[in-house]
């Protein structure tokens, strides 16, 4: 007893932080920034000097919850992991394995994640595993995979503060990574040029040398228009491309349409300004690209990192130091979810479901058979519940509250025959669950988070899980061998053995060699450093390819009736649903309520004053919240953190969904906006 | 030249666990907070209680130890007695933390360690060694107001660097590292947690109310030890902030923050007695002095 210090990992967002929490008695009492951490280095952002304030919250839940009713009813772990296997099994002997779904978490450790798809596979013999990336980065793994071989960011996150220029797209560092922002910082101290493209003056835009604030969903025309500029002066890179890429010609010919002038007439920005862009991007000796949702939650998604990877190699600003392509991941463990295999359609190190020499070696490893199609995506498990999918094992995701249109999710998980939540609150989600098994918060158990540098970093154990909760490691081990598993691990060191055997970019990553600084992937063999950056010598896929952007305008777009756009995403305070944050005194503190931003202008047309209630609607639904009147929304833009559960944003977001990627689209939909009056009902 | 730094690190090191030795034996206290490196190489803050432990300590990376010390003490049962490893500003800031009642003199120990010149350089520090120098050589100190990027900031044409300063603040994203990391910030309610001067929910703080407040609260207690300035991750140089505050107290008051336990800040002291470090009064204090019926 007494006073300890914990070294572990920041359970927020995808930079992840080196955090030392302090344990006083049992208890996580305090969190101090870790000096010796590799990537934050004795920073942290307000999240992470909070992390310690929801580990204790009353609201944790601590033991195995039964639905009698409307009400739930405690009852033993002998009883609730027995039940849930009968349950399972039950309806796969019914409707068949694929009618089980299984939504695992960006939340989770590599190895509950491994073992959470590694059980539907072997158990239900079913592909329906997916995971909230689907709501954030999908577009990302699909389109990189295809121009260079890897999903992941190209270089690491000290890469940028060497960069000579830092094209930011749609995203807002400052507020979502902000460590990472750190490091722009540090580039621009050295003299580096920001270009900002945002449809809001965030801080990153006020802090950027160039600020472009095209048209909603119009990356591509602007990304097109800037690599026909670089085309027609020659400014790219040909030695590179004839060495290391094909389908210039193709490439070539599909921006030929895309003149300046073309480009400027669909994103609104001035053809000099774009010329001037392109230029500098080109230019600069090392330039590095950045962004985040604003790129990726389209219904052109895919397209639109395709666009950003094309222009990347056609300035041959990829496969070198202080260059490259940084998707910032959302969640801590959002890339090591999807590296696991939490996907429909790849296991563990994106090996493909569909490749029989690939099934072969899982089905020989694992010790049983294997489905080799593809399963359902997290939007599509959730629509077709009550339907195709009967019953549904969630762990750690609130599909409720970050869904698109999530008044029909609600519906869809009324409809199932059995629900089961692994959470550690009783989420939106968990209030719809037949049966609520308490898990472990990143405090309470050992294990590797990636961050989104592709770095294995290990996760240590500070306090106990509260209550008869469990950890999610124990509870997986627990459910898979009740389901006949031989899931008799005794630790998670042991399941990251088995992944390095089954991965080669794995290969090398040991529970005792992440001691210090953790291992970037690839890390191939025991011997191995990490890497730093990809794409050296030569792209994961051999050459790079250019693909082509094909350019879809937002699905929905303002009219008549709802003249607003209305655009979705984070607060510097909060963390995606917010069950956390919110539970954390010091961050609910700086927003303790939905709001909207508004801006002046249309304040004053809408007769709306700072802190009035307004109510949006859009063809999905409405909401009723807080206006916040701030310039750093143009006219006839609203934007709306989807943190708070009593007013969703995304019950009015549009779920169409990119055709490639199966993205559903939250950053652009069409909306009107009223002032809330007093006597209106509701 | 390599092997004898080697060789003074080695010595002052041993020195130190002797010291820690000796005082978990004598049991003079409970407990000695300092630097653990385990056999993993991890490097973290740590209560040693038992002898054998000690094997573990080291004396780098920088790593101030005064504001965990205060937290320790402050959730200790009574006549709990901690020994903790101190650097100049961490000796400086324990003075100030006891000057302010947050500490129990009699229930701390201070085993002085003095940095290196390197350290010394890289903190810009002028006094980078404790009062009572219990292991290590004392490194001369350095003038901040020699260092290039500290004259940028600080002397020199306002509207440059007022434009310098709103350049950098405007980047801070208001993680509150600043505040939790000084060891000197620890008033209860914070001024910074006030809705009269620091609007919630919005980033970049304000600059005349976050920052400022700050930098003044700070003013007379500041000893210099830039963990503000290190915790912060968009690299605004926060020390800079108080360097010329404490110029101006050591040059005109003879003050400096952290150095005589029994001296009061000249804000805090009577404002009559300031005669005696040899100033005038003007002539409209007097006519203060007989409203206020003195
Ligand atoms: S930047 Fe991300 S990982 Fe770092 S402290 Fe903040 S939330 Fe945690
Ligand atoms: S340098 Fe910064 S952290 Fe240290 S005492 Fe001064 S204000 Fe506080
Ligand atoms: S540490 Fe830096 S970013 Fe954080 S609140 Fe202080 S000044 Fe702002």
């Amino acid at each position: 007893m007494g006073t300890e210090f914990i070294k572990t990992i920041c359970p927020y967002c995808g930079t992840g932080c080196g955090l030392i929490i302090k344990v006083k008695d049992g208890v996580a009492v305090a969190t101090y920034p870790d000096r010796e951490h590799p990537v934050s280095r004795g920073s942290l952002c307000i999240k992470g000097w909070s992390a310690h304030e929801f580990i204790h919250h009353p609201d944790r839940l601590t033991s195995p919850l039964l639905r009698k009713g409307d009400t739930f009813q405690k009852i033993p772990w002998d009883e609730a992991i027995p039940m849930a296997a009968d349950k399972l099994r039950e309806t796969a002997a019914k409707y068949g394995g694929d009618a089980v779904g299984g939504l695992s978490s960006a939340k989770c450790t590599n190895e509950e994640n491994y073992l959470f798809q590694k059980l539907m596979r072997m158990v239900f013999k079913t592909n329906n595993v997916d995971h909230c990336a689907r709501l954030c980065h999908a577009p990302t793994t699909v389109a990189m995979a295809q121009t260079l071989g890897s999903g992941a960011m190209t270089n690491s996150i000290s890469d940028l503060a060497g960069a000579e220029c830092i094209f930011v797209i749609g995203s807002n560092a400052a507020e979502s990574h902000p460590i990472i922002m750190g490091e722009i910082y540090k580039a621009i101290d050295r003299g580096a040029t920001l270009i900002v493209v945002d449809l809001r003056k965030t801080a990153v835009v006020q802090n950027a040398k160039i600020h472009l604030p095209i048209n909603p969903g119009t990356d591509i025309p602007l990304l097109c228009g800037m690599m026909r500029h670089i085309i027609d002066e020659g400014l790219y890179d040909e030695e590179f491309v004839k060495a290391r890429m094909e389908g210039f010609e193709e490439l070539n010919e599909f921006i030929s349409a895309w003149t300046v002038e073309k480009a400027s007439g669909e994103c609104g920005i001035d053809p000099g300004l774009i010329k001037l862009v392109a230029e500098t991007y080109a230019k600069a000796k090392e330039s590095a690209i950045v962004y985040c949702m604003g790129i990726t939650q389209h219904a052109c998604g895919t397209a639109n990192v395709l666009a950003i990877c094309d222009l990347a190699m056609l300035c041959g600003h990829v496969g070198k130091e202080y260059s490259g392509i940084y998707p910032l991941r959302g969640q801590n463990n959002v890339q090591g979810a999807c590296d696991m295999g939490a996907l429909p359609n790849v296991y563990p190190g994106y090996q493909s479901v569909s490749d029989p020499a690939i099934r072969d070696k899982f089905q020989k490893a694992w010790g049983g058979e294997l489905s080799d199609k593809p399963g359902l995506t997290v939007t599509e498990i959730i629509g077709s519940a009550g339907k195709d999918i009967r019953a549904a094992y969630i762990m750690a995701e609130n599909p409720a509250l970050s869904d698109p249109d999530t008044s029909h999710v609600l519906e869809s998980l009324k409809a199932l025959d059995f629900l089961i939540v692994h959470d550690i609150f009783l989420t939106e989600t968990a209030r719809f669950a037949n049966l609520v098994l308490p898990g472990s918060c990143f405090a309470e158990k050992s294990g590797t988070f990636t961050n989104t540098e592709r770095r294995f970093q290990l996760l240590r154990k500070a306090v106990d899980p509260p209550g008869n909760a469990k950890e999610d490691f124990a509870i997986l081990c627990l459910l898979g061998s009740a389901l006949g598993l031989d899931f008799s691990y005794s630790h998670p060191g042991e399941v990251m053995e088995e992944i390095a055997s089954l991965v080669p970019a794995y290969g090398g990553i040991r529970f005792e060699r992440l001691e210090r600084g953790g291992l970037q992937w690839p890390c191939p063999d025991s011997d191995h450093p990490g890497t730093q950056y990809l794409h050296k010598d030569r792209f994961t896929r051999g050459r790079g390819l250019f693909v082509t952007p094909e350019y879809t305008p937002p699905k929905e777009l303002p009219d008549a009736d709802y003249p607003y756009y209305l655009s979705t995403g984070r607060m510097f305070a909060h963390y995606h649903t917010g069950t956390m944050t919110r539970r954390s005194p010091f961050l609910n503190r700086e927003a303790e309520e939905a709001y909207a931003e508004i801006n002046p202008e249309d304040a004053i047309h809408l007769n709306v004053k700072d802190g009035e209630k307004i109510k949006i609607t859009t063809r999905r639904g409405s909401i009723i919240t807080t206006a916040r009147i701030t310039k750093r929304v143009s006219r006839g833009c609203i934007f709306a953190p989807f943190h708070f559960a009593e007013a969703r944003a995304n019950m009015l977001t549009n779920p169409v969904l990119d055709p490639l990627s199966r993205i559903p689209e939250f950053k652009v939909c069409a909306a009107d906006v009223r002032k809330e009056s007093q006597d209106d009902e509701r | 030249m390599v092997v004898a730094v080697w060789s003074g690190k080695l010595i002052m090191l041993e020195k130190t666990k002797n010291i820690a030795k000796q005082i978990l034996e004598e049991k003079k206290a409970n407990g000695v907070l300092g630097l653990m490196k385990n056999q993993r190489d991890i490097v973290q803050p740590h209560v040693f209680k038992r002898l054998p432990e000690l094997d573990a300590l080291v004396l780098e990376p920088k790593w101030l130890l005064a504001k965990l010390s205060m937290s320790i003490l402050r959730s200790s049962p009574e006549g709990y007695r901690l020994a903790v490893l101190c650097r100049g500003c961490d000796e400086r800031a324990l003075i100030e933390l006891t000057k302010r009642n947050q500490i129990e003199k009699e229930n701390l120990l201070t085993i002085g360690i003095a940095c290196s010149q390197e350290q010394a350089a890289i903190c810009l520090c002028d006094r980078p060694y404790p009062a009572k120098v219990d292991a290590g050589e004392i490194a001369s100190g350095v003038d901040p107001f020699q260092d290039e990027r500290v004259r940028e900031f600080l002397i020199g044409n306002d509207k440059k660097r007022m434009e310098k300063w709103a350049n950098v603040l405007k980047r801070c994203i208001k993680c509150y590292g600043c505040r939790n990391s000084c060891p000197i910030c620890v008033c209860e309610p914070c001024k910074l947690e006030d809705d009269v001067w620091v609007q919630r929910g919005d980033v970049p703080a304000e600059m005349a109310t976050f920052h400022l407040i700050r930098a003044f609260h700070l003013s007379d207690t500041c000893v210099a030890c830039g963990a503000c300035q290190e915790a912060c991750p968009v690299n605004i140089p926060l020390l800079y902030l108080q360097l010329s505050m404490r110029k101006t107290l050591k040059e005109k008051y003879g003050y400096e923050a952290g150095l005589d336990p029994e001296k009061k800040s000249p804000i805090l002291s009577d404002f009559l007695k300031e005669p005696e470090t040899g100033r005038e009064y003007p002539e409209w204090i007097n006519s203060l002095r007989e409203k206020d019926g003195h």
